[in-house]
């Protein structure tokens, strides 16, 4: 009988025509990314034709998971200079794989902050652009303003999630990536929170979604860039919290509200009227007591990290995480605030024509076993990010980061650029910066030169 | 083919209706097959296989979340037996991975261009517009369902089928809105074709007896050929 539901000659002719992705790509070991979400292959094409590098996903598990339906069905339709360009899908019917092609950005922020830190510590200065964290967040804005105007929720906006084009094709551009928690927003079938009863990693989570909301809103997306942002400024995750191995439908989490209080403060209720109204408010009130949190405000955490109060950078980040998602500004304000119209302008290259300092990605090894054992480990020690815990399936998103810290175990890709230090001639002395960053931020657009081919106003 | 579309999008809306789905899904999947045999011949892959595929699609992309594999196969199975016996003497004869390959192909004849837009939500901003109108929504949007059963989907834009579909609601209860429709800056040639579309259907509807006239109907369909026997 099932023989009959296939046509032969219907089936031999499609299966002549498909292109396979190991017929087009060559990209054996050369793995650069492994998660829940599956494997990220750095791929060239195999006829040469083309020399450019691409990034190939091959979706986790087998057949059209919900999150592979989600990234094929919206990226299909989304096209913007900031969003990832999904450029084919390849479907392996033998193993039932799920492949998708993108543009490959060599850089994310997830490594840009990481590399950072570490310099921070190691009290050696980073040499990048004075306008570079504005002009970063200007194109995440960018990039969420167009799916927000297209009724699309990102809902896993967190730096491993932002990519940045390396040298070329467009070079230093922002793209937001990982659709694969994005939905259509407008008129939905069944509450937000229905299907997904937990959404954002816990750091970049919205006190909303930490309190139960239902039905939450593009907001949420606009707080996890506020928590970017303040990443970028200050290269420490504002929201860092401890991360048990929880799996959990629940989104209440109290360790993170803790957290979020500790740096803004315990809302009043003249700032959030409709906090009342949170499925887990009872909750909230029971656990937390107000006066814990009288000397916490955003303020004082951000000067503590050398972030005037009376910056430009500092009022739009206030703006961002405004506690209440009704008063939080939406990204079409973000873009018109005057942090962006104070000069240095922010630039399409976010690097402003300068040399990028932050080096290239590397390949993992295959070895999986061993680097799933090393992932529970170093999360527990080091406390980096575990990102998003989801009902059922775990996502540890962008599965490169976690496995950072074993070098033992990778390959450093070849090519002189991309280093850092090589550039101290152009450094200028501190006193001269901007203040807006913490990081001692020493290029000052080199030569008049570049300033005019790289600081062309979007 | 026309009458044996019918059949078929009927088994869609059925199976949609046993499964609980909401409007929107049944609307998708139905797009989805037709669009699939706009471009296959229908004995590229068996009706009766591709259309809960399509709704086992269709659910995911409408975020109505993924039916359960053996809820969808059981129903299939009731639904055939019980409401098409007529057509299909057999019991419905495919499993859950029949589906799932099926869906791999489906996917790469839509060449994944899954989100569909649909004449419902134009439908109610129109209705909104003209005043409230319960009965008048509701004639317009059965109108739309039935207007799945015809070819609009694939030639026009949703909002000019939710225009056709209310007109001829007009029409029935005998509404004079020609003011408002004057009003509506729309190809008012395109508006009369889709309804003339969606008449016709109903002409058909009144002379065609399926359980009289679908065993001949199938018979004459070109079936899946299995591999030549060597």
């Amino acid at each position: 009988m099932s023989s009959l539901m296939m046509d032969y000659e219907f089936k031999m002719k499609t299966q002549t025509e498909r292109v396979k992705v190991e017929d087009l790509f060559d990209y054996e070991g050369c793995k650069i990314g492994r998660g829940t979400y599956g494997h990220v292959y750095k791929g060239r094409p195999k006829d040469g034709s083309d020399t450019r590098d691409y990034a190939l996903k091959q979706i986790e598990g087998t057949g059209l998971s919900m999150s592979a339906c989600r990234e094929i069905a919206l990226l299909r339709e989304l096209k913007h200079p900031n969003v990832i360009n999904l450029i084919r899908v390849f479907l392996s019917h033998n193993d039932r794989k799920v492949w998708l092609l993108f543009d490959f950005a060599e850089h994310d922020l997830w490594h840009i902050i990481k590399f950072h830190r570490a310099a921070k510590a190691n009290k050696k200065p980073v040499m990048v652009p004075k306008g570079m964290v504005k002009s970063l967040l200007y194109q995440i804005l960018d990039g969420i303003h167009y799916l927000h105007s297209n009724w699309v929720l990102h809902r896993d906006l967190k730096p491993a999630n932002i990519l940045v084009m390396g040298e070329r094709p467009e070079r230093g551009r922002v793209k937001i990536a990982d659709m694969g928690f994005a939905r259509l927003f407008n008129a939905p079938l069944k509450p937000l929170a229905d299907l997904d009863p937990v959404v954002v990693t816990f750091w970049y989570r919205a006190p909303e979604l930490l309190l139960g909301a239902r039905h939450y809103t593009k907001a949420i997306d606009i707080w996890a860039i506020g928590c970017i942002f303040a990443e970028l400024l200050t290269s420490e995750p504002i929201f860092h919290c401890r991360q048990e191995d929880i799996k959990t439908s629940n989104p209440y989490h109290h360790d993170q509200l803790d957290r979020i209080f500790n740096v803004m403060g315990f809302p009043h209720e003249k700032d959030w009227e409709d906090i009342k109204k949170m499925p887990e408010h009872p909750t909230l009130l029971k656990d937390f007591k107000k006066s814990n949190y009288v000397n916490c405000s955003l303020v004082r955490y951000m000067d503590r990290h050398k972030i005037k109060p009376d910056s430009k950078a500092f009022h739009l980040l206030q703006k961002l995480l405004l506690m209440d998602p009704n008063k939080r500004i939406t990204s079409e304000q973000a873009m018109q605030d005057p942090y962006f119209q104070e000069d240095p302008l922010p630039t399409q290259d976010v690097f402003a024509g300068c040399p990028i300092p932050y080096p290239k990605r590397e390949f993992l090894t295959d070895d999986d076993q061993e680097e799933k054992s090393d992932n529970k480990r170093q999360n527990q020690q080091q406390q980096q990010p575990q990102p998003q815990q989801q009902q059922g399936q775990q996502q540890q998103q962008q599965g490169n980061q976690q496995d950072n810290h074993n070098p033992a175990k990778r390959v450093r890709m070849s090519g002189p650029q991309g280093h850092p230090g090589q550039v101290n001639q152009q450094a200028i002395p501190i006193s001269q910066q901007q203040d807006f960053h913490q990081q001692p931020i020493m290029y000052n657009n080199g030569s008049q030169q570049q300033q005019q081919n790289f600081q062309q106003r979007f | 083919m026309l009458h044996i579309n019918c059949g078929r999008l009927k088994v869609i809306q059925t199976l949609g209706e046993h499964l609980k789905l909401r409007q929107q899904v049944i609307a998708t999947a139905t797009v989805y097959f037709k669009r699939f045999y706009a471009r296959n011949s229908l004995k590229c892959i068996d009706p009766l296989l591709l259309a809960p595929t399509c709704i086992f699609l269709a659910s995911k992309v409408e975020e109505f979340g993924v039916i359960s594999n053996s809820r969808l196969i059981t129903t299939c199975q009731t639904v055939i037996k019980n409401k098409f016996s007529y057509a299909y003497t057999q019991e419905f004869p495919y499993r859950t991975n029949h589906i799932l390959e099926c869906e791999f192909y489906l996917l790469e004849n839509l060449d994944c261009c899954l989100i569909v837009y649909q004449p419902y939500r134009p439908l109610l901003q129109l209705v909104q517009d003209i005043g409230h109108e319960e009965q008048l929504l509701t004639l317009a949007w059965r109108i739309v369902n039935d207007s799945l059963r015809t070819d609009v989907s694939l030639l026009y834009p949703p909002y000019q089928i939710a225009i056709g579909c209310l007109q001829i609601a007009c029409v029935i209860l005998q509404k004079d809105h020609k003011a408002w429709f004057a009003e509506l800056n729309v190809d008012i040639e395109k508006i009369q074709e889709i309804a003339r579309y969606i008449i016709n259907l109903f002409e058909l509807w009144k002379t065609y007896d399926e359980k009289k006239e679908i065993q001949g109907l199938l018979s004459k369909m070109p079936k899946p050929k299995p591999a030549p026997q060597r």
